[in-house]
């Protein structure tokens, strides 16, 4: 018998049982509408998270540690760690952390292969007060990243890669709002920045000359904290995005301020000039300036396209999850088409003998109840993808508008060559499924089948 | 020409052996219309199965124009009898839910007829049967005699050379029972045909130009034809 035939029957077959068809098919439709989603929804948020990076991360960028716990998502150490004289140790939340030392981060300016290094100090300052306004706010203050494009609400920032000035200061649009600012009013307003460096440990030879010197008064100021104030310029109010990474809203100046500001705070500290990590320019290809500086400063790296991996990895393994439990439903659906199968052949058993008597062969009879379990299997996938799609497609602007995803990113994105592949696999867990009825079907004796009624 | 040749067919084991056909033989000459005569449990169904490939004898040979269709492969014998014979049945055994149409075109279907030629078999064969207006009905709308009607369409419209009935008109009124046999005996004519009529009505058994009467297994007589 012709396959296109053998498929008719089978079709046919099928659509005068609709009932019986359709509830089947149900089972494999409900794993079919969770494949489809979790398949769109890894869609939507690895195109979101590739426009995150897009818009936050230049491609040549690289970030280095000198500890890769701190970018491969394990935490630091919690281990006893061994001192080592050049490798200094932060505490971090409860773990250890390597800290990059002045020394690697002049070897990594030093490098022909890099530019624009940027420690990342993490500033924070006592307090920050605005022109204009008496009250004391505490506020994060980083350093400007020239590398993103940033959008001003009010004012303007510089061409992109180009720093702003060292007393220029660029203000988030939150900010404004709190402040109960119009934006543009802060154009050229002063804002105050104030740091504290704590108290140097004074020896006891010191605290005896302060004390001669000035009696107890001089002691006191000897281990009174110091402050400094820095006055910057707003220069422009930034526009929150949607795809910026860094959600907390906060200040920031040029590199050298921080640095200075850094400098300043953390001049008596033992882990002065210390930073977790540094963010360069790569000149070339940015995985060859990695392999080097690996092998020749022993320093941790990770590219643009590797921090892409880590956030494909979390989206991977969540939507893993998803697609588990559509595959355990598909797993029970199995055992419906199994059952269904089976009946359907008891049921027929008188056909399948006169189809023998006519001389079709045992092997075209599989082949039908495989294309009518094959039927089964992709009515249920369209069904479960229909719905799946039609759903996803209705209710993505309300998912897009309550996860503030920004204009014209969806959450769930459906690929049709994905939704095809996936019907092809439901089809042929199908045809697995109906495997078992359609070889007893194939083995019945066409005597014994005659016999029957 | 078929020719049977000391055909054994057994079932069971030791004690509860039971031989259904002890050393049957004949020769049925080409367009003969034969009746296999005998009770219920004679053994002349399972002849009849034997016969067209269906079951396998313990012994004897089945010549069908010089060929012993018992030693064909499982394929061979399929692609024999879905060219060369066909089957009616007691209980018609047509596919309810499908149309007159599709339930003719099933035997064409399973011979790989091209499906351009078989449009015009199919309806020359409803044609044949008086079921030309029931072309789209369902053939679980059909009568009996109907339904019997439309399995002679179906085993009429591939033109097989050898045509076995079985009680074909055991479960019809006199009256349809005599269409369906006159059918069956104008395609026997008409068409040169070899047409194998299984029964216990001697009154059909009469019509056919041989009868093989058999009992336990046994052929008692054969009449119109040659004992071998």
């Amino acid at each position: 018998m012709r396959r296109l035939d053998i498929v008719r029957r089978a079709g046919r077959n099928l659509n005068q049982a609709k009932a019986r068809t359709l509830l089947t098919s149900l089972a494999i439709a409900v794993g079919a509408f969770t494949l489809t989603l979790s398949l769109a929804a890894g869609n939507g948020a690895r195109d979101y998270a590739n426009k995150l990076l897009q818009n936050n991360i230049d491609p040549q960028a690289l970030f280095v540690t000198k500890d890769d716990s701190v970018t491969s998502g394990r935490g630091g150490s919690t281990k006893l760690q061994e001192y080592s004289e050049n490798s200094v140790t932060g505490y971090r939340a409860g773990s250890t952390v390597k800290m990059l030392t002045r020394d690697d981060i002049s070897k990594l300016e030093r490098r022909s292969d890099l530019t624009q290094v940027v420690p990342i100090y993490g500033l924070s300052p006592t307090y920050v007060q605005f022109q204009g306004n008496d009250k004391k706010y505490s506020a994060p203050v980083s350093y400007y990243d020239a590398t993103l494009t940033n959008e001003a609400l009010a004012g303007s920032v510089p061409k992109p890669g180009v720093q702003i000035a060292d007393n220029q200061v660029v203000v988030p649009e939150e900010f404004a709002a709190d402040l109960g600012v119009k934006p543009k009013d802060l154009i050229n307003k002063q804002v105050f920045v104030t740091f504290t460096r704590a108290a140097q440990s004074p020896t006891n030879e010191q605290i005896q000359q302060a004390f001669l010197d000035g009696g107890q008064q001089a002691v006191a100021a000897l281990v009174k904290p110091e402050m400094k104030t820095y006055n910057y310029v707003i220069s422009a109010v930034l526009k929150k995005s949607a795809l910026a990474l860094a959600s907390i809203p906060q200040l920031h100046i040029s590199t050298n301020a921080v640095r200075l500001a850094n400098d300043f705070s953390e001049g008596n500290s033992a882990t002065a000039g210390q930073v977790v990590g540094v963010t360069a320019i790569a000149k070339g290809d940015p995985s060859v300036a990695k392999e080097a500086i690996q092998k020749q400063d022993g320093l941790s790296v990770k590219t643009a396209k590797d921090l892409q991996g880590v956030l494909f990895t979390f989206v991977g393994i969540l939507q893993g999850i998803v697609a588990g439990f559509a595959v355990l439903a598909l797993i029970a659906s199995v055992f419906g088409i199994i059952n269904t199968q089976y009946i359907s052949v008891l049921e027929r058993t008188s056909q399948i003998g006169l189809m023998k008597a006519l001389g079709m062969s045992r092997r075209d009879i599989a082949k039908l109840f495989r294309y009518e379990a094959a039927w089964i299997g992709f009515l249920g996938g369209l069904i479960g993808a229909a719905l799946a799609t039609a759903g996803g497609v209705a209710l993505n602007p309300w998912i897009t508008e309550k996860l503030t995803l920004g204009e014209g990113n969806y959450l769930l994105v459906f690929a049709w060559r994905q939704i095809v592949g996936l019907l092809v696999v439901l089809i042929l867990v199908a045809v697995v499924a109906g495997w078992l009825p359609a070889r007893k079907a194939a083995r019945l004796d066409p005597i014994e089948a005659l016999r029957t009624e | 020409m078929i020719e049977v040749n000391h055909l054994v067919k057994t079932y069971g084991k030791k004690k509860n052996l039971f031989t259904a056909l002890s050393d049957v033989s004949f020769t049925i000459p080409d367009g003969a219309s034969v009746a296999i005569v005998g009770k219920s449990g004679s053994g002349k169904s399972t002849l009849m199965h034997t016969m067209s490939g269906l079951d396998h004898p313990e012994s004897g040979e089945v010549v069908i124009d010089g060929e012993n269709i018992l030693q064909f492969k499982q394929k061979a014998v399929d692609a024999f009898r879905s060219s060369r014979m066909s089957f009616i049945f007691q209980s018609f055994f047509v596919q309810g839910n499908e149309t007159c149409y599709n339930n003719v075109s099933l035997p064409l279907e399973i011979a790989r007829v091209p499906t351009r030629r078989r449009r015009t078999k199919i309806l020359k064969a409803l044609q044949a049967v008086g079921l030309e207006d029931k072309v789209k009905s369902r053939a679980r709308d059909l009568s009996g005699g109907q339904k019997q009607r439309l399995a002679v369409a179906r085993a009429i419209v591939n033109q097989p050379r050898i045509l076995f009935a079985d009680e074909p008109t055991g479960n019809l009124d006199s009256v349809t029972g005599a269409q369906v046999e006159n059918l069956l005996f104008g395609y026997n004519k008409e068409q040169g045909a070899t047409l194998i009529v299984v029964t216990h009505d001697m009154d059909l058994a009469k019509k056919c130009d041989m009868r093989i009467m058999i009992k336990d297994g046994e052929i008692q007589d054969i009449l119109g034809g040659d004992r071998i």
